[in-house]
């Protein structure tokens, strides 16, 4: 028997980045790190602000693909700590930008981000990236 | 947020290697031994050897998966798709489930992300989506109903 999918918002996402680091073409494609200097996030059950000190290891590849492996430290509004990562892809041709976020926390409020898979549906803005994520229920 | 189905999976399980008790949980590594796969753009068979799925069970009772499968379609292409994955349920649900029981798949969490990397022309597409699963685990094997994120 299948399960269908079932998903409802868990945050949106805000990063503030600061100047790429051009690693340049690699092995792998062409790698960009883009520093993370801050930003926010806020749903329901959660929100703060991104610290500074992550960053999103970007590669794109000869296919028109980018794939996005971000890690950042979130700090909720009551001091909790967040450790999020997530893999991505981005095809601007075909306006596609979804990511695939986890988290880890120690944090019992907190404790339910461990137990869940979540999507992001990504945008690219004039103020920066914004990720709308969404927990699979 | 919407998707649309990409195919249904039925995997046939080795016997599990209990590799005991690691620093971040209980390892145990169970081979895939085959299975097949069915849905509207691509179906096929899923091949022995290089599939496996490498389980933590988590301190908190959370398993982690991390699932390696080659699949071969019915036209001959390989696809090679990785996905994590997470399970977890009530207690006596997560216990039936140990029982080798067939147990209502609504009534536990099972799901995983997978990701595809192939060469072959026909299957491109699959380098370019992110994808959600549910997994309903029977006896002989979990099922995975496989659903692109549009």
């Amino acid at each position: 028997m299948s399960v269908p999918i079932h998903s409802r918002p868990l945050m949106v996402l805000r990063l503030a980045t600061s100047a790429t680091q051009d690693i340049g073409s690699t092995p792998q494609g062409t790698l960009t790190i883009f520093p993370v200097i801050g930003g926010s996030f806020e749903g329901e059950r959660l929100r703060g602000k991104v610290l500074a000190g992550g960053g999103d290891w970007v590669t794109a590849h000869g296919d028109g693909t980018v794939t996005l492996d971000l890690r950042v430290t979130l700090e909720t509004d009551d001091e909790g700590l967040i450790h999020m990562t997530f893999t991505g892809v981005r095809d601007d041709a075909n306006h596609y930008f979804r990511t695939v976020p986890r988290f880890e926390t120690a944090v019992p409020k907190y404790a339910f981000l461990n137990r869940l898979v979540a999507v992001g549906i990504g945008e690219i803005r004039p103020e920066g990236p914004v990720h709308l994520i969404e927990e699979i229920l | 947020m919407n998707t649309r189905l990409l195919m249904t999976m039925h995997v046939k399980v080795g016997t599990p290697l209990n590799v005991g008790a690691v620093p971040h949980g209980t390892r145990r590594t169970a081979p895939l031994g085959g299975g097949t796969f069915e849905g509207p753009r691509l179906r096929g068979t899923i091949l022995p050897g290089g599939s496996a799925d490498w389980q933590l069970l988590r301190s908190d009772g959370v398993l982690e998966m991390d699932l390696r499968f080659t699949l071969q379609t019915g036209d001959g292409a390989l696809i090679s798709m990785r996905s994590f994955g997470l399970r977890h349920g009530p207690p006596e649900v997560m216990a039936a489930i140990g029982r080798g029981e067939t147990v209502d798949p609504s009534t536990y969490y099972f799901r995983t992300m997978p990701r595809f990397e192939t060469a072959h022309p026909a299957y491109m597409f699959l380098n370019r989506l992110i994808a959600v699963a549910t997994g309903d685990r029977r006896p002989e094997g979990p099922i995975y109903t496989i659903h692109e994120v549009l």
